[in-house]
């Protein structure tokens, strides 16, 4: 009898020791390789740093507003929403022809007979580029809810992740079809040239701080603290707080369950649109498959700043941007690598610690 | 809204105009107008102009529609009239939208503007096509007209096929017949007589044996890839579909086999040059170890969390092989050439009908071997855990080991197949495995029936076969999978042949405490 209790006790040791040792040393190991890349070797200066760090900024800010898409609807419906990325990728487009078209209206003036509306009119084509993909991600999120997901309310959560690739799937290859494979383009206005910004000095040498970036930041800080401001302090935040809590009791206390569900997952895609939008100004490229990668990693970053939780994917996102451009070079390895970096963070994160780096203890059910 | 015949005919007329606009941006009206000329033999339009099939097909999608609105308006009032008004109300929605489709790119073409610049399918002989060579009112007003028509007509054949007793009853007891003779005591003992049992054995090795020999090397090439599939979706299943617990970066096992045969067989970056089996066997054993390892760490995790671990690590080895940080053992992006073929005896393998053989040897090999183990003890803890990990541990299932054992077993398997696939090709490349190699093998059991073999076989000829039996469907492959994903989720989540597990032999009666029955 205590033969066998002594077995069990060891055998239940192993298997939990395994996981923490490993995860120990390959931390280990990382902090040691980036100890010796960046102060013994110290292969780039401080102003490259800088660079990379902005960079990593920029594009952590449009993470951040997917992650918060994805943790939004993990919160409500334990559903890992994998066609996030591609209703970023619609909003992308709906942004990209508002410019197109914009591009195309000639406004000529004594001065310039060659103006076009989107260079008279700088403020406007913005705003109703991002007013469109706003809407095109908007309703994306709606309706993917309501033909797609609704349907499976109560299913396993695997049936639901399944169709959610199905979806994702659907949607990249709609638009391949629909607008060709070829990368396309975004001219943006005059105001906003991407080879235009700000210079200022590090330890002597100039470092590059585009406008577009500067916008792209801004927009996404203020869109988060908006949004914080809707969950925490209006009717309809409430709600969402009391149905990610717990659905039955909520909708016992008068919450309409579905119509909160349905609105997250507008509120996700008017956020994945701002996205969208923010990639066409600062990236330049749109094509069909923009939105999966951003999509996995904001994914990543949901998932390192604790699912569910919404300062959690913003930290994340941030984080995650400046993992991926400051990490090939602290490393020392190649920076076609820099995707690698972000996936086997999301690996590493779900390995040693699922709940993520703010998450609280989830129940098993949860997680 | 208030009207509810109204509504019913306006969700399907919405619906279906959508979905002919959709059709419509992605150039798929050439499409269907290409596969219902086929159907009539009659490929390059001799007997009929192409705009005669587009007809048809669109009559097609009519009827379709105008069926499910008076379907719709049945169920809630058994009546003739108001269903057949839903689908005119139905048909006369959907062929708004072709109206006004026609009218926007009709006079698109008529000023001579280009739309494929922004929408790369609609190209000017679509367009025609769309309004059957006519200007763009008159097609569009053609294609309003034939809308109407054909779902009064769809609503007319609904009628006719459920509402009317006789044709109903005919049905009914079509679907009678067949079940009964499905289920009769006759068949059965026909099925488990020996003799028969051995004939049919018999006649699938002939069949085997004669068919990859007269067939020509397209269908070889084909159907071997239908086998690898197979070989797959098998692999997979152990993983996915007896021990529940889905994997979405399977690619990751499939390179590894490809990639480890390779490098040992191909003369391009280490000249080893060794026997195939070895290799073969070696490709096995890394997939396999790759597999073990890698279960240790994360097959704690459960449901998602698992599958996107594991999607993590799929797009992870494939950024690996592309990048210059492997060269040495990948061949970067351009992938490892000249890779051996078997050779047995001292006989090179070099046609297309040996592979065949070696394809066709290793997915029976490996469904024997599959299937044993499915009614196993080690089988039916899989199944245990898929059903409920807590209880399965409470009855005494080791679910760490058991789980790492079938994700061990279904990454030798993927290795397998990646060095038989790597081999027919004589090349591997990151291009081989990428996600969609791993989203095509979970389809492919999902559709099949996830957990059933006999369901892999008819998931992999679906998923595979057809694809490239219908050539002109091809772009639209990965569409349609999107569809049939969320589509076989909503209404058949177990696949189209579904895994029957034994019921319990005795229903026990349950009991509460309290004395009283329930």
């Amino acid at each position: 009898m205590t033969n066998t209790n002594s077995q069990n006790i060891s055998k239940i040791k192993i298997s939990q020791f395994i996981r923490p040792v490993i995860s120990t040393l390959i931390i280990l190991y990382l902090f040691y390789r980036i100890y010796t890349v960046v102060f013994i070797e110290s292969s780039f200066t401080p102003d490259i740093w800088v660079r990379f760090a902005i960079s990593g900024l920029i594009i952590g800010g449009m993470y951040a507003l997917i992650a918060i898409g994805y943790t939004l609807v993990y919160g409500i419906m334990f559903m890992i929403n994998f066609a996030h990325g591609e209703v970023m990728m619609l909003g992308a487009f709906g942004g990209f022809f508002i410019f197109e078209l914009f591009k195309g209206i000639p406004t000529p003036t004594a001065a310039d007979p060659n103006l076009t509306l989107n260079n008279s009119h700088p403020y406007l084509t913005i705003i109703l580029a991002f007013a469109m993909g706003i809407l095109v991600s908007g309703l994306a999120g709606y309706f993917l809810e309501k033909i797609a997901y609704r349907p499976l309310r109560k299913a396993p959560r695997l049936i639901l992740l399944i169709t959610a690739i199905g979806a994702s799937i659907f949607l990249q290859n709609l638009a391949m079809l629909m607008f060709g494979p070829q990368r396309k383009n975004v001219v943006n206005p005059e105001i906003l040239n991407r080879s235009n910004g700000w210079e200022f000095l590090v330890s002597g040498k100039s470092v590059f701080l585009t406008y577009t970036g500067v916008f792209s930041l801004i927009l996404s800080a203020v869109l988060m603290i908006l949004l914080y401001l809707l969950v925490q302090h209006t009717k309809l935040g409430r709600s969402m707080r009391a149905v990610a809590q717990d659905q039955n009791t909520a909708a016992l206390m008068g919450v309409d369950v579905d119509d909160v569900i349905s609105k997250t997952f507008v509120i996700s895609g008017i956020l994945a649109g701002a996205a969208g939008v923010m990639w066409d100004i600062h990236m330049g490229l749109v094509n069909h498959y923009t939105g999966f990668l951003p999509g996995i990693k904001a994914f990543t970053a949901a998932v390192m700043g604790g699912i569910g939780n919404i300062p959690g994917a913003m930290f994340g996102g941030i984080f995650l941007g400046l993992i991926e451009s400051l990490g090939p070079a602290s490393l020392g390895i190649d920076f076609q690598l820099k995707d690698v970096i972000a996936f086997s963070i999301l690996v590493l994160v779900l390995i040693i610690r699922p709940s993520g780096i703010f998450g609280e203890k989830l129940s098993e059910e949860k997680l | 809204m208030k009207n509810p015949t109204l509504k019913n005919g306006l969700t399907a007329g919405v619906i279906f105009g959508i979905l002919t606009t959709v059709m419509f941006l992605i150039g798929f009206n050439e499409v269907a107008a290409k596969l219902i000329s086929k159907v009539f033999s009659d490929q390059n339009f001799t007997k009929f102009p192409q705009y005669y099939y587009f007809g048809i097909f669109m009559v097609l999608l009519g009827i379709w529609n105008g069926n499910i609105a008076a379907k719709a308006e049945f169920k809630r009032k058994n009546d003739l009239l108001s269903s057949l008004i839903a689908s005119i109300i139905g048909g006369l929605i959907a062929g708004l939208f072709g109206l006004i489709l026609s009218l926007i790119f009709g006079s698109l073409v008529e000023q001579q503007i280009d739309v494929r610049k922004y929408l790369v399918s609609v190209s000017p002989e679509s367009i025609k096509l769309f309004l059957f060579e006519k200007s763009a009112l008159t097609g569009g007003l053609i294609e309003l007209g034939l809308s109407i028509i054909s779902a009064l007509a769809g609503g007319l054949l609904f009628y006719l096929f459920n509402a009317v007793n006789g044709v109903n009853k005919a049905k009914q007891s079509l679907f009678k017949n067949y079940q009964s003779l499905i289920s009769s005591p006759k068949t059965k003992e026909l099925l488990s007589d020996p003799i028969f049992k051995i004939a049919m054995y018999l006649l699938i090795a002939v069949a085997l044996i004669v068919i990859p020999r007269n067939w020509g090397s397209y269908w070889n090439y084909v159907f071997g890839t239908v086998g690898i599939y197979v070989l797959l979706g098998i692999g997979l299943n152990m993983i996915t579909g007896w021990a529940g617990q889905l994997v979405i970066g399977y690619s990751f096992f499939f390179a590894i086999g490809a990639y480890t045969f390779a490098i040992f067989t191909s003369p391009e970056p280490h000249n080893l040059m060794w026997n195939f089996w070895i290799a073969l066997g070696l490709g096995v054993l890394a997939a396999g170890l790759s597999g073990l390892l890698l279960g240790l760490p994360i097959l704690n995790l459960r449901g998602d969390y698992l599958a996107i671990v594991t999607l993590g690590l799929g797009e992870i080895i494939r950024i690996l092989l592309k990048s210059d940080l492997l060269t040495d053992f990948t061949g970067g992006p351009r992938g490892l050439q000249k890779i051996a073929g078997p050779t047995l005896f001292g006989k090179p393998f070099n046609s297309d009908v040996d592979f065949m053989y070696l394809i066709i040897v290793a997915v029976l090999v490996v469904s024997f071997l599959a299937h044993r183990l499915q009614n196993s003890r080690t089988g039916k803890a899989w199944y245990a855990i898929n059903l409920d990990e807590t209880v399965a541990k409470a009855t005494g299932v080791n679910s760490f080991w058991s789980k790492l054992l079938a994700l061990t077993l279904s990454a030798a398997i993927a290795g397998l197949a990646g060095a038989i696939f790597a081999s027919r090709n004589q090349y591997t490349g990151p291009d081989d495995h990428t996600l969609m190699v791993s989203i095509n093998v979970i389809c492919l059991i999902i559709v099949g029936g996830i957990g059933n073999i006999p369901g892999i076989f008819l998931g992999a000829f679906v998923l595979k076969g057809v694809p490239e039996i219908l050539r002109e469907i091809d772009n639209y492959r990965m569409l349609v999978f999107g569809v049939l994903l969320i589509v076989m989720m909503r209404i058949r989540p177990e696949g189209f042949l579904p895994l029957q597990r034994p019921k319990l032999e005795k229903f026990v009666k349950p009991v509460n405490p309290e004395g009283g029955a329930q």
